[in-house]
């Protein structure tokens, strides 16, 4: 028996049977290493049904047994464990037993691959392991690292990155930008052979980990199939070159309130293929973030780029409940429970949302509960199956603190921990240290974790999700909120504005970020949830509605933090649809503004930020602003027949489908205002400056600019007796 | 969330609109005040939800008189100023 040691890249079924395990050795070597892998999952119901079940499964090739398994819910039930030698078989079996018995209830039949890998071996994705071999199939692993290790051994990627010179759905491309290390050329698309051998033989001599396109998943993987069989050339862009590359349809779905588009996608096997159009945070986090919610949740590095996260919460839930002996559900069986009409009011709020003294403020500090929710289901244990149990006269059940630790906080824990590890770590480094950008990113992904962990709570798919603790964590958060602010006026401060996990407090004489530590010190020592302080502003503005100015809105403020830097939230220059024109604008008025030292100050700069508008209408009219910035983008919310009277996106996205361009719901559509309409910016025809519609960009920008100087105009005042 | 009960600003806006025959037949100076009245009561929104109340709209005229009574404590406070200042 031989032993290889390296980095898991990647864990899929063998159609020969068992598992494929690629392994990015010490010696950098890729090895694709065999392992027998059993697969099982249960089916549990009335005894009728399950034998019945059981005559009906006996003669293929599975094993069957009577076993006792845990229900996260019922507890203790008696399942039939029904366990296939390849785990490549199961989809095709469950499919066909939950067709023929569709009232029995059944346990881990859908659960990914990789998460039985890492339940079964504790080795897991990027994770350093030490295989043992005997003829080429993996008889043992032993892990050498935790998926929890804040700073793991960096993995030497070879990384190939692809990308046309054009974006496919507006022209043609004519040939790939191609970098692979400090090499950089480019690929003639053109005579289409010759360009397939040479893509071909750089895939073969590069050999990467990785190869990174820009629409890779949309336009250019497609295209390579299409094309290698016109040329009659054999093409596999895989490393396993026994399988093809895995391709899913495009699809357009509803979450938090939108309808959002998700592009065909191209997955490889031994290596991995992100494109970077298609992957959903990579502007956030990039590879460093996809790599990091692999490490932690489970999922290939492939399915987490493109994936939400919310996908790699419910990974991780999986894990836990496969590691604690709980079974997975195939569907969620927890409805709502019963409730009285006032139960129902008292439980069914969310965050505790202020309305601002509208006006500016200053000198202000923002504190923040860090990773609130996570932090409340971590500390009240408050999961599905410890909530509510006991909680005779209590209005809103909250969690059992003195219960064994539910699913959800025992998944919560660690991340809670390694995110404030990274961050810590960061405090501590240099802001120029090359290491910053890297441990940023990673802990901006492990955020996004925790932020859709509470959603999830409530999420009627959600398999370990229930309603009851989705309104805990908000009853809770609401109750520290209050907390937090009695401790905060007990000191003598005005509360300007709480925010769901963010007070903003002032009083006189308080200037410093020191001048504040008691005041956080008294919020920790109270709640029991770890705060930060956000920074001190040196003014802020919060917003009044442009319905009515006597009405505050909770979610637009802006100010500057001693330091001079912005915190910008909810107005024009954060908003999707918001012109280039009117954000850059918006930004460099706001900067002027970050100049004045206090609320006082601010008519100071006031005539520099007016002289700068104007300036910048004088362009606009003489058309010397480029029509790139000028571009409205709007989604799509629906099909382009389900509208009465089409929003200026769907006028723009009916002169697409015009010229044979395939629109989906959540599709985001580019356009110009013109004169009589709109144009939209993907048509061929460029769109002659004069036609733009130069008053309608100017009343945009006019809105933006009122956002920001109307502030100016009052502030709201307590009386002195408070 | 999906949330069953609607929130208590949808319920203002709702009790808003049930009352549109009246604040239409006020003098338009009126409609103003009529107006202030509700934005007073959108000053508390987070105050009346967590009144937990069947009835919001009660504790929305509560939010509605603490404005005024605040108001009026602004206004004293000022007059004592200029009393101050004139004597």
């Amino acid at each position: 028996m031989n032993e290889q040691t390296g980095w898991l890249l990647d864990v899929y079924a063998d159609p020969e049977g068992g598992i494929v395990l690629w392994l990015l050795t010490k010696a950098d070597q890729r090895l694709r290493l065999h392992m027998k892998f059993p697969a099982t999952f249960y089916a549990a119901g009335e005894f009728g049904l399950l034998r019945q079940a059981w005559i009906y499964l006996k003669d293929k090739d599975v094993k069957l047994e009577r076993a006792t398994r845990r229900d996260l819910f019922l507890g203790e039930r008696e399942v039939m464990a029904i366990t296939l030698p390849h785990p490549s078989l199961l989809p095709i079996l469950f499919a066909d037993l939950s067709r023929q018995f569709p009232s029995l209830d059944y346990y881990d039949a859908d659960i990914p691959l990789s998460l039985r890998f890492i339940a079964q071996t504790g080795a897991h994705l990027l994770g350093k392991c030490r295989v043992f071999l005997d003829d080429g199939t993996i008889q043992a692993i032993q892990p050498l690292d935790s998926h929890w290790e804040v700073e793991p051994a960096p993995i030497s990627l070879r990384i190939l990155t692809l990308s046309p010179d054009v974006n496919p759905a507006i022209h043609r491309p004519a040939f790939l930008h191609v970098q692979y290390n400090q090499k950089k050329y480019k690929l003639s698309l053109e005579p289409t052979r010759a360009f397939l051998i040479s893509l071909k033989a750089d895939l073969q001599r590069f050999d990467p980990d990785l190869i990174l396109t820009d629409y890779g998943d949309t336009w250019l993987f497609p295209q390579l199939e299409t094309w290698a069989k016109e040329c009659g050339i054999e093409f596999n862009p895989n490393r396993d070159e026994s399988k093809e590359v895995l391709k899913r349809r495009a699809d357009s779905y509803f979450a938090y309130g939108q309808v959002v588009y998700r592009g065909a996608q191209a997955h490889l096997f031994g290596r991995w293929h992100i494109d970077r159009k298609n992957a959903m945070s990579w502007g956030e986090y990039g590879l460093e973030g996809a790599m990091e919610q692999a490490r932690v949740t489970g999922l290939g590095v492939q399915e987490m780029a493109r994936k939400s996260p919310g996908a790699g919460i419910t990974a991780m839930q999986m894990l836990t409940a496969l590691r604690n002996g709980i079974m997975v559900p195939v569907q969620k069986q927890q409805v709502e429970g019963t409730k009285t009409l006032i139960e129902l009011i008292r439980a069914d709020h969310g965050g505790l949302i202020y309305q601002p003294l509208i006006g500016v403020h200053g000198p202000v500090a923002q504190i923040d509960f860090s990773s609130m929710y996570p932090a409340i289901m971590v500390k009240h244990n408050i999961s599905p199956e410890t909530v509510g149990r006991v909680a005779e006269g209590v209005p809103t059940p909250v969690g059992q603190e003195d219960a064994p630790e539910g699913l959800i906080p025992k998944t919560l824990r660690p991340l809670v921990e390694k995110r404030l590890a990274l961050k810590n770590l960061l405090l501590e480094l240099d802001p120029r240290d090359c290491r910053a950008e890297v441990l940023k990113a990673r802990a901006a992904a492990l955020k996004w974790l925790l932020v859709v962990c509470f959603g999830y709570l409530g999420y009627k798919n959600a398999r370990f999700g229930k309603i009851e603790s989705h309104e805990a964590v908000t009853a809770v958060s609401r109750e520290l909120m209050l907390q937090a602010k009695e401790v905060a006026e007990d000191l003598g401060f005005t509360v300007l504005h709480m925010y769901v996990d963010c007070l903003f407090v002032q009083q006189e004489g308080y200037e410093r970020p020191a001048d504040f530590t008691p005041l956080m010190e008294a919020i920790v020592t109270k709640t029991g949830i770890p705060i930060a302080l956000e920074g001190v502003f040196k003014w802020v503005a919060f917003l009044s509605s442009k319905q009515d100015k006597r009405v505050p809105v909770p979610n637009q403020y802006f100010g500057a933090f001693l330091d001079g830097t912005l915190k910008v939230r909810g107005i024009e220059l954060r908003r999707r649809d918001t012109t280039t024109w009117v954000r850059k604008i918006q930004l460099v008025v706001l900067n002027i503004l970050s100049q004045a030292n206090s609320p006082e100050e601010l008519t100071d700069y006031l005539p520099t930020a007016l002289a700068y508008i104007e300036s910048k209408k004088r362009d606009l009219r003489a058309g010397r602003v480029p029509l790139e910035e000028l571009i409205v983008r709007q989604k799509l919310s629906r099909v382009l027949d389900g509208y009465k009277s089409p929003s200026p996106a769907a006028r723009a996205a009916l002169q697409l489908q015009a010229i044979g361009r395939e629109i989906a719901p959540g599709q985001s559509i580019e356009f110009l205002f013109t004169r009589d309409g709109v144009h939209a910016w993907e048509l061929d025809e460029r769109l002659d400056s004069r036609r733009l519609d130069i008053t309608r960009y100017f009343s945009l920008l006019d809105r933006a600019m009122q956002t920001v100087l109307d502030s100016f105009a009052s502030t709201d005042t307590l009386p002195r007796l408070l | 969330m999906g949330r069953t009960v609607i929130t208590i600003t949808q319920q203002l806006t709702e009790t808003e609109g049930m009352l549109s025959p009246f604040r239409r037949t006020l003098r338009r100076g009126d409609q103003y005040i009529f107006d202030g009245l509700f934005a007073a009561a959108r000053r508390h929104i987070a105050a009346i939800g967590q009144a937990e109340s069947l009835l919001p709209f009660e504790t929305a005229l509560l939010a509605m008189l603490l404005e005024q009574a605040k108001e009026i404590a602004v206004l004293q406070q000022e007059l004592e100023q200029l009393r101050t200042k004139c004597e």
